[in-house]
C-alpha cells in the first residue's frame, strides 16, 4: 500500500494548489535563467552568425589600449581597401569588408495588444520614478545595419521569408522583430530601400534587430554626409588652396576637387570579419595582421567577450544575483511547504509509530510526496515558463539543461525538507494518541 | 473465557514489579510504583482508577511504547527487556492491538485499507490481508463500509473499523483506551460487548482503560489503580 499516493490522492486539493504555487515560482525562477541566457545569446549572436574567425578593427596606433573595441561596441573606422591586404595573408581564407552601425527609421512595430499591455504596466511601474516626456512612446526604431558584399561571410544566415539581397543597391533583410515585411519600402539614409526577405533572431547584444544591405548600400547609409553640409564645407575646402592661386594657379582646382571628394567619400568600414584557413592558428593571424597592417584584432570569443562583459557585464550580474535570490526564496518556501505539511500529519504518524509502523515507511511516505511536489512543480513550472516564453518582449531560452538544474535542485530540497520535517514528526510521542490520564 | 477458567493457561502478557520514573531530582515523578498484573488469553479487564493514577503509563508499558524504568515485562514467556534492546516496533505490530478513545483511522486510507495498514506493515500477502480486512470488517458489522473513508463513517462505524484494525495482525493483547469515553450509553455498551466478543472467541486479551463504571459489569476482571498500585484486583465487579 503506498501511503504517499492515498495521502495526496485523498487531500488532492491542498496538495495540487500547493503544487502549484511552488510551480509558479519555479516558472519565475526558470524566466530569470532564460532571461540570463536570452542576454548571452543576443551578445553573441551576430559575432557567431558571422561565422569569423576573427575581427579586424581600427587600432589607436601607439596607444597603450591598443585599438578600439569595434564595431558593435565602440566606433571603428577603417578604410576600405585595407581588407585586400588582409585577404592575401598566410593563413586567411576570406576577409569580409563589414560596415556596421545604429540606424533608426520611423518604420515602427504594429503594437499588438500585450505590447499596449507591456507599456501600460512599465507605465504605472515608473510613474513614481521618471518625469514627464521620459516614458513617452518612441516613434522611431533603432536597428543595427550591417553592409556586407555578397558571397562573403557576414550576411544574414537564414532567410525565413523572401529571398537574399541579389541586386548591389537598394535591397535589404531585414530581422523578424523589425516588424517589416517582404515588399515594404522604407528611407535609410538618403535613399530608399526594399525589404526583400527576413532573418530571424539577429540581433545586437542591446537586442535591437539587424538589416543587411549590400557594403555599398550601408556606407552610403552610415557615411554619406547630408548634401546640404557637403555644400556648405566646400567653399572651406577650396579656400585652403586660395594661397596656392600666387604660385600655381592651375593646382588651385584640381586640389580643391581632391578635397572636396574626400569630404565626400564613403569608401571606410567597421570592421573586417576574417575566416582562416583549416590549421591555422587565430592568434599567430592576428598577431601578423596587427605587427604588419596595425590594426586591432579579437578573435570570436573576445568579441563575444566585448559584448556580454563589457556592455552587459552589470545587467548580467544583476540578473544573476535576482535569480540567486529568486531560487532561495523558492527553496525556502518550498522547504516550508513541505515541512508544514510533514508536520500536518503529526498525529497519523503518531498513530503509525503506535502500531508500529518502522520509521522507513513514514520517511518513504513523506519523502515521496515531497518528490512528487517538487518533480510535478518544477515540469509544471518549466512548461509554463516555456509556453510563456514568446510573449517576453526580450528574448528568453529556456532550456532543458536548466529544467534538469532546476529539478535537481528542488529534488534535493524536496529530500532535506522532508529529512527535516521526519526527524522532528519522528519524534512525535505515540503515547500522545493516547487520550487517559 | 476468562482467567478463572484457565489457571493452568501459559498468560497473554505479564507484569512484575513495574516501576516508572519520570524526570530526577524536584521533578522526579514516580508513574508506577511495582505493578504486578497477570493478563490471560481471552480476558477482558478494566483498568481504572482517576487521573494521574498511572494507568495510562501502565497501558504504555503493557502496550511497548514506554520502557518501565525497573520490572519485568513478560510476553510468550519471555522477558523482553532483559537481553538486547528489542525492536519494539515490531514487537507491537506483531503482538499488540490498540483502540483509543477517538478511532484515530488514517483519514486518507479508507475502512478496508484502515484494516490492511497493520497487515501490509507485517508483509502479508495483498490477496490473503484484503481477505483478512474485508472478513473483520464483515465480522464487526461495517463491511458495506468498506470503501469509504473515515470522514463517511458515523462515529460508532469508526470505531468498529478501529477494532477491525486492532484485531487485524491477530494480536495477542488489545489495548483499548477509554474506547466508548465519546460514546452514548448504548453505543459504549455495544461496543463493550463487541470486545467481549472478541475476547471470548478469538482468545485474545482486552484490556480497557475506562472511568466509564457502566462498563464494569461487561468485563471479567476490574484492575483498580490509585498512586501507581494495584490497590484492588477484583473479579467480583465483574460477570464472570
Amino acid at each position: 500500500m503506498n501511503l504517499a499516493i492515498k495521502d495526496v490522492n485523498y487531500h488532492r486539493f491542498k496538495f495540487f494548489s500547493s503544487t502549484i504555487g511552488v510551480s509558479l515560482l519555479i516558472m519565475v525562477v526558470v524566466a530569470i535563467g532564460g532571461i540570463i541566457r536570452g542576454v548571452i545569446l543576443d551578445s553573441a549572436m551576430i559575432i557567431e552568425k558571422t561565422g569569423a574567425d576573427l575581427w579586424v578593427v581600427q587600432a589607436y596606433g601607439a596607444h597603450p589600449q591598443g585599438g578600439t573595441l569595434g564595431p558593435f561596441v565602440e566606433i571603428s573606422r577603417l578604410p576600405e581597401q585595407i581588407y585586400h591586404a588582409i585577404a592575401v595573408m598566410p593563413g586567411v581564407a576570406q576577409a569580409s569588408p563589414l560596415a556596421t552601425a545604429w540606424e533608426h527609421v520611423n518604420v515602427m512595430p504594429q503594437p499588438t495588444r500585450l505590447m499596449k499591455f507591456m507599456y501600460v504596466n512599465a507605465l504605472l511601474n515608473t510613474a513614481t520614478m521618471v518625469k514627464p516626456g521620459w516614458m513617452a512612446m518612441p516613434k522611431l526604431q533603432r536597428f543595427i545595419v550591417i553592409g556586407y558584399e555578397p558571397g562573403k561571410i557576414g550576411g544574414p544566415p537564414d532567410i525565413v521569408a523572401g529571398r537574399g539581397i541579389e541586386a548591389s543597391h537598394y535591397e535589404v533583410v531585414a530581422d523578424v522583430k523589425t516588424g517589416l515585411h517582404v515588399g515594404q519600402q522604407l528611407r535609410l539614409g538618403n535613399f530608399d530601400y526594399t525589404v526583400v526577405g527576413l532573418t530571424k533572431n539577429m540581433v545586437g547584444f542591446t537586442a535591437d534587430p539587424v538589416i543587411y544591405t549590400t557594403l555599398l548600400d550601408a556606407q552610403n547609409i552610415i557615411f554619406q554626409q547630408d548634401p546640404n553640409l557637403l555644400r556648405s564645407q566646400l567653399p572651406r575646402a577650396v579656400s585652403g588652396f586660395t594661397d596656392l592661386a600666387v604660385t600655381q594657379p592651375r593646382l588651385v582646382v584640381p586640389l580643391a576637387n581632391k578635397a572636396a571628394a574626400s569630404v565626400e567619400s564613403t569608401l571606410f568600414i567597421n570592421a573586417i570579419a576574417v575566416k582562416l584557413l583549416p590549421g591555422f592558428s587565430a592568434r599567430e593571424v592576428a598577431d601578423r595582421i596587427t605587427h604588419w597592417q596595425h590594426l586591432q584584432v579579437y578573435t570570436a570569443a573576445q568579441a563575444i567577450n566585448l559584448q556580454l562583459m563589457g556592455s552587459n557585464r552589470l545587467i548580467l550580474f544583476q540578473l544573476a544575483l535576482f535569480r540567486d535570490i529568486l531560487v532561495l526564496i523558492a527553496g525556502i518556501v518550498i522547504g516550508l511547504i513541505i515541512y508544514n505539511f510533514t508536520l500536518d500529519k503529526l498525529h497519523e504518524i503518531a498513530v503509525l509509530k503506535l502500531l508500529g509502523a518502522p520509521g522507513g515507511i513514514v520517511y518513504r511516505m513523506i519523502l515521496e510526496e515531497a518528490l512528487f511536489m517538487g518533480v510535478v512543480g518544477t515540469l509544471l513550472g518549466s512548461t509554463l515558463e516555456l509556453l510563456i516564453e514568446p510573449y517576453f518582449p526580450r528574448r528568453v531560452v529556456a532550456t532543458s539543461g536548466d529544467i534538469a538544474q532546476m529539478l535537481l535542485a528542488m529534488s534535493l530540497v524536496a529530500v532535506v525538507a522532508s529529512i527535516l520535517a521526519v526527524r522532528r514528526a519522528m519524534n512525535v510521542d505515540a503515547r500522545s494518541v493516547l487520550a487517559t490520564g | 473465557m476468562g482467567m478463572m477458567d484457565t489457571p493452568n493457561m501459559e498468560y497473554a502478557i505479564r507484569a512484575e514489579q513495574l516501576v516508572k520514573v519520570y524526570g530526577e531530582g524536584h521533578t522526579r515523578v514516580e508513574a508506577l510504583k511495582g505493578v504486578d498484573l497477570d493478563v490471560w488469553p481471552g480476558d477482558l479487564l478494566a483498568i481504572m482508577g482517576p487521573s494521574g493514577s498511572g494507568k495510562t503509563t501502565l497501558l504504555t508499558i503493557l502496550g511497548l511504547v514506554t520502557e518501565p524504568s525497573e520490572g519485568r515485562l513478560l510476553l510468550d514467556g519471555k522477558d523482553i527487556y532483559s537481553g538486547k534492546q528489542p525492536n519494539l516496533a515490531r514487537l507491537r505490530r506483531e503482538t499488540t492491538g490498540f483502540i483509543f478513545q477517538s478511532p484515530n483511522l488514517i483519514p486518507f486510507l479508507t475502512a478496508k485499507e484502515n484494516v490492511l495498514l497493520p497487515l501490509s506493515l507485517v508483509g502479508i500477502s495483498s490477496r490473503q490481508a484484503e481477505a483478512r480486512a474485508l472478513d473483520l470488517l464483515g465480522y464487526l458489522g461495517v463491511a458495506e463500509r468498506a470503501d469509504l473513508h473515515p470522514s463517511q463513517l458515523s462515529g460508532g462505524e469508526q470505531q468498529r473499523v478501529a477494532i477491525a484494525r486492532a484485531l487485524a495482525n491477530n494480536p495477542k493483547i488489545i489495548l483499548a483506551d477509554e474506547p466508548t469515553a465519546s460514546l452514548d450509553t448504548d453505543r459504549a455498551l455495544s461496543v463493550m460487548r463487541l470486545l467481549r466478543q472478541v475476547s471470548r472467541q478469538r482468545n485474545t486479551a482486552v484490556l480497557v482503560v475506562t472511568h466509564d463504571h457502566r462498563l464494569i459489569s461487561e468485563v471479567d476482571r476490574v484492575i483498580q489503580i490509585m498512586d501507581g498500585r494495584i490497590v484492588d484486583s477484583d473479579a467480583s465487579h465483574a460477570k464472570v
